[in-house]
């Protein structure tokens, strides 16, 4: 048996993991033992985890390698041995689902959510649940309960959010994939901020069923990797219909299909607002007009398209999502599950002093612009027009897209800022400006990594945005992009086999 | 700027929302959402005279409707497990009615 601080199974490929366990040259074991070894020390520094799963991990190691000497290791998905972890805001049996609030921080998972498990399903170690904003509310994962997670590039900036804690761990080598949810850019501001790949697939693409929710028009699950391929094999096993979410639709795509077909004839949108925009940074400007030029030159038609109404998404976001949050967050009363303060003697200052505990500022803030944007009178001013403007932004995706196969855009306007450098909510909320409107429309969305950025030597991105229910579009995109800068390499803190400086 | 909400109307907001903000928070929280509601001016600007809204995305697909059979679910136990507290099967609350007395 090899060393296990000599195995590094972090820089393999998925499809490498499934090949190495079937040809008998590893076993699915020792790639739990060497992923519970390198977390335990890796995240140390990162602080990705908030819980971890060894358990879980050696027992579905263990049935993938009996199915090896059984002869049955074909029949194992393709995720088989691929260490894996989800977003604390999926339900795990056997596992808190704490969402990063104290409110939940002693809620031990009720069932499984339809996503973990056919990650699970699909061979995958569970290794783990990973950190996040307060509820997803927020751009930094700085307003989780549970302390910060550290961007593997830099430990003393943000790694984005909400789904920090996914971005980190894949980041940093600990895991090839995790799950994130998106509702404003919670997957793809993360993944750009640490250099990895992150997929908000169209929303009706996969099952929301056991995700705790928090805008339901908006949510969507997704994963994260490094590389487009285990990206695309990730989102395989994802999608599909679940009668237990009604807003899922089937779904016969493969996704790995069209990764080596190239860009040659494709139309790639380019939005003129958005790379004029202010507040985006010339280093950030400059990675995406690089990269539009290097799929220019393998062969895409680069065509100009217009969201006239894209700049109101954000205005539209904030109305419609702090509203449908205030619904979804009055089912922690206190009495089903949840923080219950205690020594009440009626219920009402019971279900005051329990919500006040129980969420953090940032959560009250949403809850409360809720609470006002759905009062009477308010309601007219705010919330109608805001799905009417909803309405506009939807034509425009939908008329820019009769002109293009794909949009590409920057992620987020900036790279990762640090800890406590924006504490303004405004000015927060900016860090999503390129990716609420997606979300508003529905379209699919994920960032790709462009290398280091010229100034701050910080991971770059960009965006690309598909059709509805043509996922498979922005892969080919983000495939002939990983052929210009090759895949998401782990942070060099943590490459080759090292656990942080 | 505009004055959107005083104190009292956030401390009305809280109430309908069951969260007992502290007085000392009171401030500023009603600088922060002052502040936001400010940022939503974009949306009452637009001309949206016959324009319908969409309440879902992807509006012109359909619900997915299930046959109405009957499924194994959550058992009493399993739907009280995470209860702060529980008795006799049920969920345990205070008194509903205020003071105590009830």
């Amino acid at each position: 048996m090899r060393s296990m601080a000599a195995f590094d199974y972090s820089a393999l490929s998925v499809d490498a993991i499934r090949s190495g366990i079937a040809a008998k040259e590893f076993t699915a074991r020792e790639v739990a033992l060497a992923a519970i070894e390198r977390i335990g020390a890796a995240d140390a520094k990162v602080n990705a985890f908030l819980q971890t799963t060894p358990d879980m991990a050696l027992a579905a190691a263990d049935a993938l390698d009996s199915a090896v000497s059984s002869g049955t290791f074909d029949e194992m998905g393709p995720l088989a041995g691929v260490p894996v972890a989800f977003k604390d805001n999926m339900n795990l049996l056997g596992t808190r689902t704490t969402c990063g609030s104290r409110m939940l921080e002693n809620y031990d998972s009720a069932y499984t959510a339809t996503c973990v498990q056919r990650i699970v399903d699909a061979g995958g170690l569970p290794m783990g649940k990973l950190n996040m904003d307060e509820f997803a509310f927020g751009s930094s994962t700085e307003t989780s309960a549970f302390g910060t997670t550290k961007n593997p590039w830099d430990l003393e900036r943000v790694p984005g959010g909400s789904s920090g804690g996914s971005a980190a761990a894949v980041a940093s080598g600990m895991v090839h994939v995790t799950l994130g949810s998106d509702t404003g850019g919670s997957i793809r501001q993360p993944a750009s901020f640490c250099g990895v790949i992150g997929i908000k697939p169209t929303y009706g693409l996969v099952s929301r069923y056991g995700v705790v929710a928090f805008g339901s028009s908006l949510d969507q699950v997704g994963p994260f990797a490094r590389n487009v391929r285990d990206a695309a094999l990730a989102l395989n096993a994802l999608v599909g219909h679940d009668p237990l979410d009604c807003t899922s639709q089937p779904c016969e795509t493969d996704f790995t299909a069209n990764l080596d077909e190239g860009v040659a004839g494709m139309r790639i949108g380019v939005v003129p607002e958005f790379m004029t925009a202010p507040g985006l940074e010339p280093e950030v400007g400059e990675a995406v007009l690089a990269a539009i030029q290097k799929l220019a030159a393998q062969g895409a038609e680069i065509v100009e398209v217009e969201l006239p109404n894209a700049a109101a998404a954000m205005s539209a976001y904030y109305v419609i999502g702090p509203c449908e949050a205030f619904s979804n967050l009055s089912r922690f009363d206190s009495v089903r599950y949840g923080y219950r303060d205690p020594g009440h003697a009626d219920l009402g200052s019971q279900y005051e002093a329990s919500r006040a505990f129980g969420f953090g500022q940032e959560a009250q803030r949403r809850i409360l612009l809720g609470s006002y944007l759905l009062s009477a009178g308010v309601y007219d001013t705010y919330y109608y027009p805001a799905q009417q403007v909803r309405t506009l932004i939807t034509d425009d995706y939908r008329m820019a897209f009769g002109e293009c196969d794909c949009i590409l855009a920057p992620t987020s306007p900036r790279t990762a800022f640090k800890f406590g450098e924006i504490t303004d909510p405004n000015t927060m909320h900016l860090s999503d400006i390129f990716t609420i409107s997606i979300n508003i429309a529905g379209n699919g969305g994920m960032s790709v990594p462009l290398g280091l950025s010229a100034d701050s030597g910080l991971p770059a991105s960009a965006q690309l945005i598909c059709p509805w229910f043509k996922d498979e579009n922005m892969l080919r995109v983000a495939a002939a992009i990983e052929r210009e800068y090759g895949p998401a390499p782990i942070a060099p803190a943590f490459a080759d086999g090292k656990v942080g400086a | 700027m505009t004055q959107h909400v005083t104190e009292r109307d956030v401390r009305r907001m809280a109430e309908y929302a069951r969260i007992g903000l502290a007085d000392d928070d009171l401030p500023q929280m009603t600088e922060d959402l002052n502040n936001i509601i400010e940022s939503l001016k974009p949306i009452t600007e637009y001309d949206l005279e016959g324009v319908e809204p969409t309440f879902h995305p992807i509006g012109d697909l359909s619900n997915v409707m299930r046959d109405d059979v009957e499924t194994p679910s959550f058992t009493q136990k399993e739907a009280l497990a995470n209860a702060p507290a529980a008795q006799d099967g049920s969920f345990l609350i205070p008194s509903i009615l205020g003071g105590g007395d009830a």
